[in-house]
């Protein structure tokens, strides 16, 4: 009993720091700009998929996923300067029903094409061995995927409290104005957070395809798990974000082993509604 | 204009007559016998331009997006389908059951949404969220639902009709369905003319100051989700019977959602026959497309993102301006004139 509940532990904190990974990938875009960025999940999917073929030709996971993760960076870069900066020509409400629209579109295209180069699922499996503690097996890529979004985290951490360029991003979340007053350009901004922001999604996506397949269809689900994430944290909190995660990543996981993937699903999605209806006012 | 010349009035009902003749026409001239793919996709585009009609009432008029359009016509597919099976009824009858659920369901998510004071991007949210729960509950409850393997289903036919006028099914439906639009397009059409009309308008304008003059903004838009979903839960079934099974993948949001949204906007927010006609076009590109797999949804993707950034107007409304500013009615009127 005691080591079921170990294991269910490690999968749910591995499944918890995913979600946050992803979840974090919508609040920064959300929080900066307004831009609900509906094509988070191709940015995953595109990354594992880069992965898997690197995984050929350069020596290693480490390797071959950071590799993967830049390419995903610079393709954010490219679409920000081009389509996204369109978005960012309108402001309020008109922004982020154009922004919703926009990236809706833009993750049919890509999608479609992800499904006409590689349709097959991409299952990123380096046989990381399990590890026994106090009579549990605990699964392998689990512990790996905490260990390394714990660096992470404290990466992202160190990025928004101890440099310019973070500190820079939390003025313009809190005061675009007042950021331009302080001589922070908002669009550099958003652009530097767009490609962080992609990047986030890439290491994601790897992280969670060393446990599930991924196929061109998951950038959908991904979006949406991301959506549920940031907004159960409270869309624009860095922290919140993280939090949530964790906590429904084991609620996922728990809801699951007792009654079933399906209904794990249907609580994270009940969730995001559970808030929105208390908390309407957090996204306006 | 003298609004009370019955010449006038009836000329102003002529694209109206024009219209609806046009679909009458369609089975006798378009539907063969031999093949029902075409008369299938000529049902297709009926209700999917019911469905953008819907989404017409409650977005167009009421700015309240909802993105769960799929999971509505769910609900209304299963209900009446499953009711229908456990009771041992028609499906004619259960049909109204299944549009009445999904109404209230509606009516109730849009009160608690007025109510919460959503904006128009956490009731897109919310109802997204919905979308994905009815459907992961319908592939979960398999026992009932019949899960991906769904329920055959067929039976929203009218045999007694068929043999009277001497014409096959697909016809009989595509007139149920021409029926249907009728009806929504003339509550559309009284509508926007009544008060409804202009306190719609209102609303869209400034909620407080419409909330100010007197206008009960709650139970307007409650009464515009309650309309829309039922029409979307009633219109369902006769998507199901389509395709002649009820299964999950035919409600999926880029199934039935991503589709209306993409017809509404190209045919032109509140425009009467602006769902007709993007219905039309998109169906119609949806059967080109077809053949080439997922380059259909690439090319829809593009659309969607093209149409939001340069063509938020809609197709009709920028004709209609062309037709007025571009002088094309004046040349018109001379080439009457110079008879």
């Amino acid at each position: 009993m005691l080591a079921e509940g170990l294991e269910l532990l490690i999968d749910g904190l591995a499944r918890g720091v995913i979600l946050s990974l992803f979840g974090l990938g919508i609040t920064l875009v959300f929080g900066l700009g307004e831009i609900l960025n509906l094509l988070l999940g191709v940015f995953a999917v595109v990354a594992v998929i880069a992965c898997s073929i690197l995984l050929g030709t350069v020596p290693g996971l480490v390797f071959a996923g950071l590799i993967a993760v830049a390419l995903v960076a610079l393709f954010a870069l490219v679409l920000d300067r081009t389509v996204i900066s369109l978005v960012y020509r309108e402001e309020g409400e008109d922004r982020i029903l154009l922004g919703i629209f926009v990236t809706l579109g833009l993750s049919l295209f890509f999608e479609g094409l992800l499904f006409i180069y590689y349709p097959g699922g991409v299952f990123l499996d380096v046989g990381v061995p399990s590890i026994t503690l106090a009579g549990a097996s605990l699964t392998g890529s689990s512990v790996a995927v905490i260990v390394a979004a714990a660096v992470l985290f404290g990466l992202i951490y160190y990025f928004f409290n101890h440099t310019y360029l973070g500190i820079g991003t939390r003025t313009v979340i809190q005061d675009e104005t007042g950021a331009v007053l302080c001589g922070i350009p908002p669009r550099k901004v958003q652009a530097i957070v767009f490609v962080l922001s992609a990047a986030i999604a890439g290491v994601a996506g790897v992280f969670y395809a060393l446990d599930a397949e991924v196929t061109p269809a998951s950038s959908f689900t991904l979006t949406s798990f991301a959506i549920m994430v940031s907004i159960v944290g409270g869309v624009d909190s860095i922290s919140g974000t993280v939090a949530a995660g964790i906590v429904l990543g084991f609620i996922m996981t728990i809801a699951g082993a007792l009654f079933g993937s399906y209904l794990a699903t249907v609580t994270l999605f009940a969730a995001a509604i559970a808030v929105l209806i208390y908390k309407p006012e957090q996204i306006s | 204009m003298n609004a009370n010349n019955p010449l006038s009035s009836i000329r102003s009902q002529l694209p109206v007559i024009a219209v609806f003749a046009a679909l009458l026409l369609v089975p006798p001239l378009f539907f063969d016998p031999s093949t029902t793919y075409i008369s299938r996709r000529f049902i297709t585009v009926m209700t999917f331009a019911i469905f953008a009609m819907a989404l017409n009432i409650i977005f167009g008029e009421t700015d309240q997006l909802i993105l769960y359009m799929g999971g509505i016509a769910a609900l209304g597919t299963y209900t009446t389908v499953l009711t229908a099976q456990h009771f041992a009824v028609s499906p004619w009858l259960t049909l109204f059951v299944g549009a009445f659920v999904s109404g209230v369901f509606g009516g109730l998510i849009c009160y608690v949404a007025a109510r919460r004071q959503f904006t128009v991007i956490v009731l897109a949210i919310v109802t997204f969220a919905f979308q994905m729960i009815i459907m992961e509950v319908i592939v979960g409850l398999r026992d009932i639902t019949g899960g991906t393997t769904g329920i055959p289903f067929r039976d929203l036919d009218l045999p007694a009709v068929e043999s009277a006028l001497g014409i096959g099914p697909f016809a009989v439906q595509f007139y149920v369905l021409v029926g249907v639009f009728a009806v929504v397009f003339a509550v559309y059409t009284w509508l926007t003319n009544s008060k409804y009309g202009l306190a719609f308008a209102a609303i869209r304008q400034d909620e407080f100051a419409a909330r100010a003059t007197g206008i009960d903004v709650i139970r307007l838009k409650v009464f515009a989700g309650f309309l829309s979903t039922f029409i979307i839960g009633f219109v369902g079934p006769f998507y199901a019977q389509t395709t002649g099974i009820v299964i999950p993948g035919l409600f999926s949001f880029n199934g039935v959602d991503v589709l209306v949204l993409i017809i509404l906007v190209l045919g032109g927010l509140r425009s009467r026959f602006g769902p007709l006609v993007g219905a039309a076009i998109v169906i119609y590109l949806d059967n080109l497309l077809s053949q080439f797999g997922q380059w259909r949804t690439v090319t829809f993707g593009l659309l969607l993102t093209f149409l939001f950034i340069y063509f938020q107007d809609g197709i009709l409304p920028m004709a209609q301006t062309m037709y007025e500013e571009g002088g094309v009615r004046d040349r018109l009127a001379g080439l009457r004139s110079g008879e």
